[in-house]
């Protein structure tokens, strides 16, 4: 209920600017729905379903997701982003149709997916898509902007194509800060072991960019403590049972490791496998990123200290909720500011305060508010 | 009459000394892999000291040994035969997904205990038979159906939990990856058992000679009327028997009966180990015994590395070298070998 009447006091607020910013423009108000110009500040942006025209209401919009399948959880997860934004939909009376784009992991399926989807779609299409590589992230926007739909990416695309060049269909790509992330779970290590002892460290698959990003983050926690002493680095390469090897042969040196660092939630689970064996599980703190139910548990049950989110809902939900703010033409893609059109999407530290929660029930996201995704 | 009598005793003797050439050839390549990981072993205590050469880390050794050794006692037999298996990651991974969601986890309310552990122990048998007939029947090579069938038991594994793995919780199989005797940890002991099985099977069985015959000339089984086809399926099933045991074995000692956790990465170390063992790919050579040796190689040189704190980022790359330097020690060749 309060979140309702702040949203309408925001909502009444926002359109009060907007008539004091139409009083002073010399230009007449445009007959179509107000766009939001580049100017304007976005951290208020709200859909307002009463300026969407009716006919736009009436047409049949095509939502999809393009994903490398729904075969873990955090996957999973960004599917479920866009069933609840349906939902949202099915409130202010948008026609629409959701689909599942599931590349399996392929490239040309990836591409040939959009292309199929955005083609039936004839422009009345949105799409979220996690490129399966950096370099089909320019072909996915290319098949959107071809047919006039809108697409938002997420986590992969070559540093030197973005948004700004497939204006307006392109509409943003985001990511959630892993340097970020592998940082706050490095202090929340540390903070768990008194600042000082003995750490293992378990990397991702080197060369990657999220492993080199979270390790990143390591380096910059373990810089500010200085009583912390890495005795133990490699690579799991993402697998458990990599982790799991690695943690139990370190184990035999220093049984006097004071906390497992690891830069994903499955090998976290293999640190925990050897740590149970060894009879150490609950007195090494171990931390990972990605949310897995087990790690979350864990952390819940005082088994490791903390893993993060990478918040698949809000990047599934909101996203298509900006690239149908585009397509309504509540803002105009054209004049929103770079840091607009590309920005990192806030990821949820878990920690024993909050695991329970987030076990619970997911987080409730209001998709009225869009830039709720951006990191600020 | 001299000259002929002088030519064939000549043809004698350079046969016999060739023979006692190749015998004595045999023998440095039959111990070849055993010198390889003594001096392996040599080194790395040399470096490491009591890190390695300790009763600890040998514990670990045998205890990261199991489900390896598993992997690789199927595939030697399958390789003896001159075949090849790449159903291994999706086999492993799918006993490892139906022992998840058979005994009580933390997906459904399944609760079978030692019955879910056999079937899904069974399911991977069931693989590996149908992978024998579809190989031997419809005459497609082992290595197309068997890779087809990495993905069918991939796909199998996942619907059976729908995307999200289950925990295991059946309280007497989490105690499991806990639980030693005489030192050395339950699921080694299990790999030990099937590793008796097998010596003895390849000992100690008929059909044992029959996949040394296989691997030599199948038309010696013909002609003495064994059938070729029958040894071929026998030998996909036992794989399978392995490759579940296995797939149950990781699912344990993971905690999880996750497809990809747990069937990642065990085919090309398991291909490397059957091989560094000094097991020929072109079948007929080697064996179960050559295999221990091999995996033996394989988990010593990581666990010496990682001791060594060798840098991550090069110590792929000299696992690599290292394997390539014992494969070149160990392997047999020569005109005779056909290298494929």
């Amino acid at each position: 209920m309060m979140k309702k009447v702040f949203a309408l006091v925001v909502v009444s607020a926002l359109c009060l600017a907007m008539f004091a910013a139409c009083d002073t423009a010399t230009a007449p108000a445009p007959a179509g729905p107000a766009a939001v110009a580049g100017d304007v500040d976005l951290t208020d942006f709200v859909i307002d379903p009463s300026l969407i025209p009716q006919a736009k209401l009436d047409t049949t919009l095509y939502l999809a997701v393009s994903i490398r399948g729904v075969d873990n959880p955090y996957l999973a997860t960004i599917y479920e982003g866009m069933m609840m934004f349906s939902e949202y939909l099915d409130g202010i009376g948008q026609k629409h149709e959701t689909q599942l784009l599931d590349s399996g992991g392929s490239n040309d399926r990836e591409v040939n997916n959009m292309r199929q989807f955005a083609a039936r779609a004839g422009g009345n299409a949105i799409a979220y898509s996690d490129p399966n590589e950096n370099a089909i992230a320019e072909a996915l926007a290319e098949a959107m902007a071809e047919s006039g739909g809108f697409i938002g990416t997420a986590w992969n695309k070559p540093a030197d194509v973005g948004p700004m060049d497939y204006t307006p269909n392109w509409v943003i790509h985001t990511s959630p800060d892993n340097v970020k992330s592998g940082y706050e779970i490095s202090v929340a290590l540390f903070e768990f072991m008194g600042d000082s002892g003995k750490v293992f460290v378990v990397e991702g698959m080197l060369g990657n960019t999220a492993a080199s990003d979270r390790y990143k983050g390591f380096e910059m926690a373990l810089a500010e403590y200085p009583g912390i002493e890495v005795v133990g680095h490699d690579t799991g390469n993402w697998a458990t049972a990599e982790a799991l090897n690695l943690v139990e042969t370190w184990l035999n040196m220093h049984p006097d490791v004071g906390g497992i660092w690891c830069a994903n939630d499955n090998m976290a689970t293999g640190a925990l496998q050897a740590l149970d064996r060894a009879g150490l599980r609950g007195t090494v703190g171990v931390v990972g990123i990605d949310a897995n139910t087990d790690i979350v548990e864990a952390v819940r049950d005082g088994y490791a200290v903390a893993t993060v989110s990478s918040n698949g809902w809000l990047q599934g939900g909101y996203t298509l909720a900006i690239c149908y703010a585009a397509w309504t033409g509540l803002i105009d893609v054209a004049s929103l500011s770079p840091d607009y059109r590309e920005f990192a999407t806030p990821a949820l530290l878990i920690t024993i305060d909050n695991a329970a929660d987030y076990l619970a029930n997911p987080p409730v996201f209001d998709f009225s508010r869009p830039f709720d995704a951006k990191d600020r | 009459m001299a000259r002929e009598a002088r030519a064939s005793m000549s043809i004698t003797e350079e046969f016999a000394a060739k023979i006692r050439k190749d015998n004595q050839k045999d023998k440095i390549i039959r111990f070849a892999p055993i010198i390889v990981l003594a001096v392996m072993s040599l080194v790395f205590s040399a470096i490491n000291g009591r890190n390695f050469a300790s009763v600890s880390n040998f514990t670990t050794i045998l205890n990261q040994l199991a489900i390896p050794l598993l992997v690789a006692l199927g595939l030697t037999f399958v390789i003896m035969i001159g075949s090849i298996d790449l159903s291994i990651n999706g086999t492993v991974g799918m006993s490892a997904a139906f022992l998840g969601v058979l005994v009580m986890n933390s997906r459904n309310g399944m609760d079978l205990g030692l019955a879910g552990v056999l079937l899904a122990v069974l399911a991977s048998v069931a693989v590996g038979m149908l992978i024998g007939l579809i190989h031997v029947h419809l005459k497609i090579p082992s290595f197309m159906v068997s890779f087809a069938f990495m993905f069918i038991c991939r796909g199998l594994g996942l619907l059976s939990y729908q995307g999200r793995p289950p925990r295991i919780l059946d309280p007497v199989l989490t105690e499991i990856p806990r639980m030693s005797f005489l030192g050395m940890p339950a699921i080694t002991w299990v790999a030990l058992s099937v590793l008796l099985l097998c010596i003895f099977i390849q000992e100690y069985t008929a059909f044992g000679r029959y996949i040394y015959a296989v691997g030599t000339d199948e038309t010696i089984l013909h002609s003495v009327g064994v059938s070729v086809k029958r040894v071929k399926v026998m030998v996909f099933t036992l794989a399978g028997f392995c490759f579940g045991i296995a797939g149950v074995l990781g699912g344990i000692r993971l905690g999880q009966g996750d497809v990809t956790v747990v069937g990642t990465g065990l085919m090309f170390p398991a291909q490397a180990a059957v091989v560094v063992g000094g097991t020929a790919l072109s079948g007929g050579k080697g064996g179960v015994i050559n295999t221990v040796v091999g995996v033996f190689i394989m988990t010593v040189l990581f666990n010496g590395l990682v001791i060594m704190r060798v840098n991550p980022y090069i110590r792929t790359g000299v696992e690599g070298l290292i394997i390539l330097a014992a494969v070149t020690l160990t392997v047999a060749r020569g005109a005779k070998v056909i290298s494929k």
